[in-house]
């Protein structure tokens, strides 16, 4: 195949040793090099920034603008590029990937006078969008208290219960805000940095549309401005020229493309017509790797371990699921490199917190008394059920949703014959994603129920709505005190190096009574043309943060 | 006949009446709630309840049935519960893309069809008409993604080639916006070519063993004007219905070709709706489309009036 012919906007410009240089990173990344390559390989002599081009990428269909009436993903990302946080999680080849550092943003300090108060002290001169009403004002303390304000009293906020320890906003003078919190809460400057629905925006923009759901609504403090949004098709970006951020963006512009279909987004990237990995995160799928990798070895190939973990939940507060010798059981029973191998073709086994958010994630050897439930062994399953009163198994259904995608689907077909192995008989109950929602997520569901638990960027988020009775994410109804107690301890615990050892201990925790039967976290292989410089992946929806370092050099 | 038109269309409004009363039950009544699925699972019960009203949902469905109705009677289709942009300006959009679609893959599979079908006809038992039912077979055998996807996929991994994937507006650039839809059509229209093809050859022979065309024969009469002139005319009337029938399967398959060419038309958007329960859009788009094949199947009926002179409408 004539390569110059399938990227013409690549070979030009691709010097030999970023060529070599590329194919030394895609070997040892994929053969024996550990995923958390240190910092030298990435952006690995990314050169002196150049200014211009446009960045073509897979993107999505925004469901509207408004990140305080939708949690969505598609929304999120796609806000991203035209509004800021008041902190941030950093970007940049120095980052590892699974690494959730905050640092300044809007906000270039903080303060905690007390257990209770936070005080952020905002950048002078920052300026909205020069689009009307706001005409690049400047940024004000008033915008981040008409943000949280409304973040908290937003009906359609699904995200509000992430700042319920938030009591009010007070503005002290013109660039500082004050949170005042009803109860310690160390996690509040991470949670800010969280890059869904914390966007600050402005009370001119609300008032002058009655919502945010519009394109023409957004307008922010981003290092792009939205320039139009077709649906269906893009939403299209262009340099802010007023962003905060010294020198930054160095792209003219971004088109963030709709691309529905794997197989399309493949033959886009094959053929130059995309600067990056046709799928999530910019990923090119495990099963289509291979091929990718021999025809066009050029690229630049980056693996990542999610920080999203895939469990079997179940009414725990139902026999027989409320016995943990049967959940002990089920773990046992479930063959985890198995599914990988035949699914996924890349992941690892996975533990409460997934392997992706790398500072607090427990390796299964180091989960003590746990780890043992990890183990694949039908025989020990066995004996675990006839202890428990069920030599001859049981009859249950298993819930799941279509909606996930195939790969979902294949994994629960396994799911299925690996509890058979041991006696449990499981009806597979597929629901359209709607259904799946409004019934089995909603906990209205029986028997056993599988599915991805919700993306993280710091463990509290993840666990504490899992394991709090009465909460809507406690999807396995699991009612713990002594694990509660542990959860509510660690909010508490601001010393970050005691707050770890309680995190860990509550993984171990987790590992013995299996609540949810955490089974694997997917490594992903990030893929980007070798021209696109200063470029490196991390799983979060901070794709704006990622673009506006980067710069093409074609 | 002007008698006969008026009656279909005023037929057209208690059809349009009643289909409105089944998808809107319908829609109502498929599990989840849209409301639920905007919270994506993390509300509690005040948040909903708060959001129902707001969007009206709290009503009795009749009341929401007729407050619907009467918006659609005014013109007005609604607005679509989650990006609160009016039902009819985003139908507005997608139509045209819809409508070139399937007007190409009917025109493709009409120019398919029709010649090889009387070529396979006039040809019975060689070799070229052998060569034409089989491939009918494999056309409707080959399911239409699966065609798509070779269509995209080999030539980028052999060629580093791919067609224009990326959705270009007519007024950005006609000949590339025309051009993207070329491929679509084609993979769109072979399935309904096939059979229209089968149908053709099958009605062409049954029509070539009358007398009348016999009697043409006898009179030296060169064959393209008694196949074409006599034959064809009565062979194709048949053909119309199944091209109207066609019509709304394509209508369904143009959902494919939207996804994977990246078109943004009314099949995608109505697939997206469904799943999101955007309850207003999918009945609007419903409606609409229901209008389109009442008009569709008019059209068909009017023409065999022109064709056959011996049927007249009262």
């Amino acid at each position: 195949m004539d390569l110059q012919q399938a990227h013409p906007g690549a070979t030009r410009d691709v010097h030999r040793r970023d060529l070599l240089k590329a194919g030394l990173v895609a070997g040892v990344t994929l053969s024996t090099w550990p995923l958390y390559s240190p910092s030298v390989l990435w952006g690995a002599d990314a050169g002196q920034p150049k200014r211009g081009g446009i960045l073509r990428v897979r993107g999505y269909d925004p469901v509207h603008f408004d990140h305080h009436q939708t949690i969505n993903f598609k929304t999120n990302t796609t806000l991203s590029f035209a509004y800021s946080t008041l902190v941030r999680y950093k970007v940049g080849p120095d980052v590892e990937p699974g690494t959730f550092i905050t640092e300044p943003h809007l906000a270039e300090s903080w303060e905690q006078p007390d257990d209770t108060t936070y005080i952020f002290h905002l950048r002078k001169g920052i300026k909205w969008h020069n689009k009307p009403p706001l005409n690049g004002r400047e940024l004000v303390a008033d915008d981040v208290k008409f943000t949280f304000d409304r973040f908290l009293r937003e009906p359609g906020n699904a995200d509000r219960h992430m700042l319920a320890s938030v009591d009010r906003i007070e503005v002290v003078d013109r660039y500082i805000v004050k949170f005042v919190l009803k109860e310690p809460y160390v996690w509040l400057v991470n949670v800010l940095a969280n890059p869904r629905s914390m966007w600050i925006i402005a009370p001119e923009v609300v008032q002058q549309f009655g919502d945010l759901k519009k394109p023409e609504s957004v307008i922010g403090t981003g290092p792009f401005l939205l320039d139009h949004y077709e649906p269906n098709v893009k939403t299209v970006f262009k340099r802010n020229p007023d962003y905060f951020l010294k020198d930054q963006p160095y792209v003219d512009g971004v088109e963030w493309l709709v691309l529905e279909d794997e197989s399309t987004g493949l033959a886009m990237y094959r053929t130059g017509q995309i600067d990056a990995g046709p799928w999530h995160w910019w990923v090119v799928r495990q099963a289509d790797l291979e091929a990718l990798q021999k025809s066009h070895p050029h690229l630049v190939y980056k693996d990542v371990v999610d920080n999203v973990t895939s469990a079997v939940y179940m009414r725990t507060d139902q026999a027989p699921f409320n016995d943990v010798r049967v959940r002990r059981a089920i773990s046992m029973a479930i063959d985890r490199q198995g599914v990988i191998d035949a699914v996924y073709l890349k992941g690892q086994p996975t533990p409460a917190i997934a392997p992706g958010l790398t500072a607090w994630s427990l390796p299964i050897d180091q989960l003590g008394e746990g780890a043992k439930y990890y183990q694949y062994s039908p025989k020990e399953a066995k004996r675990l059920l006839a202890e428990a009163g069920y030599a001859k198994g049981f009859k249950t259904q298993l819930n799941f949703t279509v909606g996930y995608g195939r790969d979902m689907v294949d994994a629960v077909q396994l799911l299925e014959q690996y509890l058979k192995e041991v006696g449990i008989e499981v009806e597979l109950k597929p629901q359209e994603y709607g259904a799946y929602m409004a019934t089995t997520f909603a906990g209205k569901y029986e028997g056993m129920a599988v599915g991805p638990i919700s993306i993280a960027w710091e463990p509290d988020s993840v666990l504490y709505g899992m394991y709090e009775p009465g909460n809507l994410r406690n999807s396995s109804h699991v009612n713990d005190p002594k694990l509660l107690a542990m959860l509510q301890e660690q909010r508490r615990t601001k010393d970050i190096e005691a707050r770890r050892r309680l995190i860990f201990d509550i993984q171990r925790y987790i590992a013995e009574q299996q609540y949810y039967v955490f089974t694997i976290s997917i490594t992903y292989t990030c893929t980007w043309q070798p021209y696109v410089k200063n470029y490196a992946p991390n799983p979060s929806f901070d794709y704006g943060g990622r673009v506006a370092a980067l710069w093409l050099d074609r | 006949m002007r008698q006969y038109v008026l009656k279909r269309l005023l037929l057209v409004v208690p059809t349009l009446l009643l289909i409105s009363i089944i998808v809107f039950t319908l829609n109502h009544m498929l599990p989840g709630d849209v409301v639920v699925l905007m919270f994506e699972e993390k509300a509690y019960a005040k948040d909903l309840d708060t959001l129902r009203a707001k969007l009206g949902l709290d009503r009795p469905l009749y009341i929401q049935y007729f407050s619907w109705i009467g918006q659609v009677t005014g013109g007005d289709l609604g607005e679509s519960l989650w990006t609160k942009r009016p039902v009819l300006e985003e139908i507005t959009r997608r139509l045209p893309v819809s409508l070139k679609l399937g007007a190409m893959a009917i025109t493709v599979a009409l120019c398919i069809a029709l010649p090889i079908g009387v070529l396979s006809a006039i040809r019975q038992d060689t070799l070229k008409d052998y060569a034409a039912r089989s491939a009918a077979i494999v056309g409707l055998s080959v399911p239409p993604f699966w065609k798509a996807t070779l269509v995209i996929v080999l030539p980028s991994i052999w060629f580093g080639w791919a067609p224009p994937l990326q959705f270009t507006p007519f007024s950005e650039n006609p000949w590339q916006h025309l051009s993207q839809f070329i491929l679509p059509a084609i993979i769109l229209g072979i399935a309904p070519g096939a059979s229209i093809m089968r149908l053709t050859r099958a009605l062409m022979l049954e029509v070539l063993r009358q007398d009348y065309i016999r009697t043409a024969w006898s009179k030296g009469m060169r064959e393209p004007r008694v196949v074409l002139k006599h034959a064809f005319k009565n062979a194709i009337i048949p053909v119309i219905t199944i091209v109207g029938i066609q019509v709304a399967e394509i209508a369904s398959g143009t959902v494919i070709m939207e996804t994977i060419f990246g078109l943004p038309g009314m099949g995608r958007f109505l697939v997206d709706a469904i799943f999101q329960r955007d309850y207003p859009v999918v009945q609007g788009v419903i409606l609409l489309t229901s209008l389109i094949t009442v008009v569709i199947n008019l059209l068909v009926d009017l023409t065999y009036a022109q064709l056959d002179p011996r049927i007249r409408y009262q």
